[in-house]
């Protein structure tokens, strides 16, 4: 009788312990990646670039969904788009899957003439027409996810703007007020990536535009397509055999999610990771010099900067704010704080985007910045400085570059109180216009000055300039009429106004833009870093 | 019979706590002062995205109302879609519970099988050298902090000496077992999958090792000192006089008594160890609960923060209640209480 109830109670702790180890996987559904072959692997090391990054982010690979970092990336590689940017290059928009386009103002409306090259096909072999550019077009606007703003409220695109004149020719209406080049800049990101809209319809359930099926497959006419992606672990894309563009040399693109950095430059320096995404400056340092890896960087579009909430007192004057500005260090931040690995710009539009203001006026200038401060009647202010966690851009903590500033706005009697909180909760503050001095970034939407223009200066657009208090109707209006203008000339020339007017009166002191650094094995080759957070892999080669 | 009522007492027991977790966390999530749909769609996002997105997720509702939802959800077998990865958090769960479980596995197992011999060892050289060098050991194992102790490792065995990987699951061209647990291990022996085992196995060294070595350091200090009492009783030195051999007395007379309380803290192990792999995970790109938990609670993911609660709240008792079973196996006294 003892030993039967032993012998029951061993039976219970197994089952408890089984219980618990199966019980999860065998929920509906739960494998996860529904389809996606988990057996598919690998074609051998050599033409397999790995690609260690941390890939948190990712929460989809549908072009219609994106709008993380990891998951534009990838979707960049996978989907192809009727216009694009060719490698770091943000000033020429070139042809993608249109040969040509043509704007033609109607009255009411500027109309968009793409002409689609012929021949080209999707990776399944289903030749791209322009119904596929409707279906994609129509597709993201409808989804309504986190890009779709690109399209409704930027483009101000309905569903019935875009049409099919022919299978080869597609027509785009864009209203009076809405910005072509900005549309043609939107083209380029994943958003107006093409997917084949015979193979989508059929993955279709229950009205989600196969963004269910999409979610971690791809169908388009990228170089790569989606092989698998197992959940927080890796990403693996194969050359797609009927890529219409030059072939790639690799055949394979493996992502590995690795958080840690340290791990991402052990596996590099190994060989065991090619490219590493995340490695601080300090480790690109020690990377420098060691055999078997180089080191890359690339520019990036963000902005670090500090919004200063012009309703909260003395902050509603604009010498308190020239003050603040003109005591800051950037130098230091840049060479010390960021070891270089940043630009020192000063003005709202970044380098590399048309409208960029090279002036940097402001450097650690105590005694103007004291006599600023005395003019507006103040000579001690104290204020509450929101910071984020975590590291910045450019490497540096975020709380490193607020010790920083509170040190240099304490030279001229600004007691800046650093309070340090999750993204989430700042932005939830600062959204509601309850900052007062909020250290942040902002990086465009879009490629285009008019994507940091825009928020940096229309209060109605209810973003930057509103969450700064900063309502000055008029240069909100040069920003909207500056986004309209055609002429490259006559439109460098507003935003050079605009740029300077926000330069000394808006509520913001921009820190700097921050260069990304990448560690490579010396054998890569061809590997290119844009602006707009995505590189090539099809020019990338081993 | 009186295991049965004993068992369900204790079911009862696990819905309970799950009840109260479930309240508790519910309310702790909502009232920090930030807002989830911000978290989720970032700084760029419009006033009626997050509208928009605040009421597919019921956030716009009043809190009890929420709550009811989220329980009739449970009661439907929906633990809810979570904010950040925008997928069932059943299926996020299925994705990284059976990862973490298995860590935890295999660092029980390095606890056990290191620690409990350690502990005897130490116990019968009291005060000599073995006991000076498992005890030193056992201390070193209290203090080194996870993150530290993870990398150390990760720098000599993967990149000084590239004995072991580095880090995640399985080598880099090798693909997972057909998923039937979710543990690779199990899941490849199932499969014969030879390859898939070895890479397996050789990835879980590092991290088990890393997460073991503080339940081990507990295991083997408790296991000591019990021992230690256990060798002074009266019975012990009856065994002795009948002649038996020293390590008959150990094994047979002196351990079972001495593992009562060593399998309690087992117990106590093997839930500190799947709430304790959060770092380990993160050190070895370790796609487990710990990392999802991590997560989830700094992008605000609610439904997710609250399946992993109460998972954890069926975790814990599972475990306690699998100790409670042993102790019947190991002490008949308790079965006639």
């Amino acid at each position: 009788m003892l030993r039967s109830a032993r012998y029951t109670s061993i039976f219970f702790a197994a089952a408890l312990l089984v219980a618990g180890a199966c019980g999860p996987a065998t929920t509906p559904g739960a494998s996860g990646s529904a389809g996606a072959s988990p057996t598919a692997s690998a074609g051998g090391a050599a033409g397999t670039l790995v690609w260690y990054s941390d890939l948190s982010d990712l929460i989809s690979l549908d072009p219609g969904v994106v709008y993380e970092f990891s998951g534009t990336l990838l979707a960049h590689n996978t989907y192809e788009t009727l216009v694009k940017f060719e490698g770091a290059d943000l000033a020429t928009i070139k042809p993608g899957l249109a040969q040509s386009w043509d704007i033609k103002d109607t009255g009411s409306t500027f109309d968009i003439t793409f002409k689609l090259k012929t021949g080209q096909k999707f990776a399944s072999g289903n030749p791209i027409t322009a119904d596929d550019v409707v279906y994609s077009i129509q597709r993201a606007i409808k989804l309504n996810k986190s890009p779709a703003f690109l399209f409704t409220d930027i483009a101000q695109l309905k569903a019935e703007s875009v049409k099919a004149s022919d299978p080869s020719t597609v027509v785009v209406s864009l209203p009076k007020t809405a910005s072509t080049q900005g549309f043609l800049s939107i083209l380029t990101f994943t958003i107006g990536g093409i997917v084949d809209s015979k193979e989508v319809k059929t993955k279709e359930s229950g009205g989600d535009f196969g963004s269910g099926y999409l979610l971690d497959h791809s169908s388009g006419s990228g170089p790569f397509v989606i092989d698998h992606w197992t959940k927080s672990t890796e990403v693996l894309l194969k050359a797609n055999p009927n890529y219409g563009g030059t072939k790639p040399t690799l055949s394979a693109v493996l992502a590995k999610h690795v958080p840690e950095s340290t791990n991402q430059q052990f596996a590099l320096e190994k060989g065991d990771a090619d490219i590493a995404e995340n490695l601080s400056p300090q480790q690109i340092k020690a990377l420098q010099g060691k055999a078997g890896v180089t080191t890359a960087s690339g520019n990036s579009l963000q902005l670090v900067y500090v919004g200063m909430n012009s309703t909260v007192k003395p902050l509603d004057n604009v010498d308190v704010r020239e003050a603040l500005r003109t005591a800051v260090d950037y130098d230091g931040i840049v060479n010390n704080l960021l070891s270089g690995n940043a630009k020192k710009v000063q003005d709202i539009v970044p380098a590399g985007l048309a409208g960029y203001n090279d002036a940097t006026p402001f450097q650690a200038d105590v005694a103007k910045a004291k006599a600023l401060l005395s003019k507006a009647g103040q000579t001690s202010i104290t204020l509450e400085l929101l910071v984020p966690t975590g590291p910045a851009p450019g490497g540096a903590q975020w709380s490193d570059i607020a010790a920083k500033l509170k040190d240099d706005w304490s030279k001229i009697g600004v007691t800046a109180n650093i309070k340090q909180t999750t993204q989430a909760e700042l932005l939830t503050t600062y959204r509601a216009q309850r900052g007062q001095l909020v250290l942040i970034l902002w990086g465009p939407d879009f490629p285009d000055p008019d994507a940091n223009v825009g928020p940096f200066t229309d209060y109605n657009a209810k973003s930057i300039a509103y969450r700064n208090g900063w309502n000055d109707a008029s240069i909100a209006a040069k920003g909207r009429d500056a986004a309209l203008v055609t002429d490259p000339t006559k439109r460098a020339a507003a935003y050079k106004e605009i740029t300077e007017y926000v330069l000394h009166n808006g509520p913001y002191v921009i820190l700097y833009q921050p260069t990304k650094q990448f560690g490579l094995r010396s054998n890569v080759k061809g590997f290119v870093w844009s602006p707009v957070d995505w590189t090539e892999f099809a020019a990338i080669s081993k | 019979m009186r295991f049965l009522a004993f068992l369900a007492r204790r079911i009862v027991g696990i819905a309970a706590v799950m009840i109260g977790v479930s309240i508790i966390t519910f309310a702790i999530s909502h009232v920090i002062p930030a807002d989830p749909a911000v978290a989720a769609l970032g700084d760029h996002a419009t006033d009626a995205q997050i509208a928009a997105f605040r009421g597919e997720y019921h956030l716009d509702r009043p809190l009890p109302e929420q709550y009811v939802i989220y329980v009739n959800g449970i009661l439907h077998g929906d633990l809810g879609k979570s904010i950040r990865t925008r997928r069932s958090v059943a299926d996020d769960l299925a994705d990284s519970f059976p990862a973490t479980l298995e860590l935890s596995f295999a660092a029980l197992a390095v606890s056990l099988l290191v620690g409990i011999p350690a502990g005897i060892w130490s116990a019968i050289y009291r005060g000599r050298f073995p006991d000076v060098v498992v005890r030193i050991a056992a201390l070193a194992g209290g203090s080194l902090p996870v993150f530290w102790l993870g990398l150390v490792v990760i720098g000599l065995f993967y990149y000084q000496l590239g004995w072991l990987p580095g880090g995640g699951r399985l080598d880099t061209f090798v693909s997972p077992p057909p998923t039937r647990t979710g543990l690779y291990v199990i899941d490849s022996l199932l499969a014969l999958d030879l390859d898939a085992l070895r890479s397996s196995v050789i990835h879980l060294v590092l991290p088990a090792l890393t997460l073991g070595y503080f339940s081990t350091a507990v295991i083997a200090r408790m296991t000591r000192s019990s021992m230690l009492e256990v060798l002074g009783q009266d019975y012990m030195r009856t065994a002795r006089a009948k002649g038996l051999t020293e390590r008959l007395v150990v094994v047979r007379h002196g351990l079972r008594n001495a593992l009562i309380p060593t399998v309690t803290i087992i117990g106590l192990t093997f839930g500190s160890l799947l709430s304790g792999a959060v770092l380990t995970e993160t050190i070895f790109s370790w796609p487990g609960l710990g990392r999802y938990a991590t997560a989830s609670a700094i992008s605000l993911d609610f439904p997710a923060v609250l399946g992993v609660t109460l998972l954890a709240a069926v975790v814990y008792p599972v475990a306690n209640l699998a100790v409670d079973i042993a102790y019947y196996w190991l002490d008949p006294r308790i079965q006639r209480d």
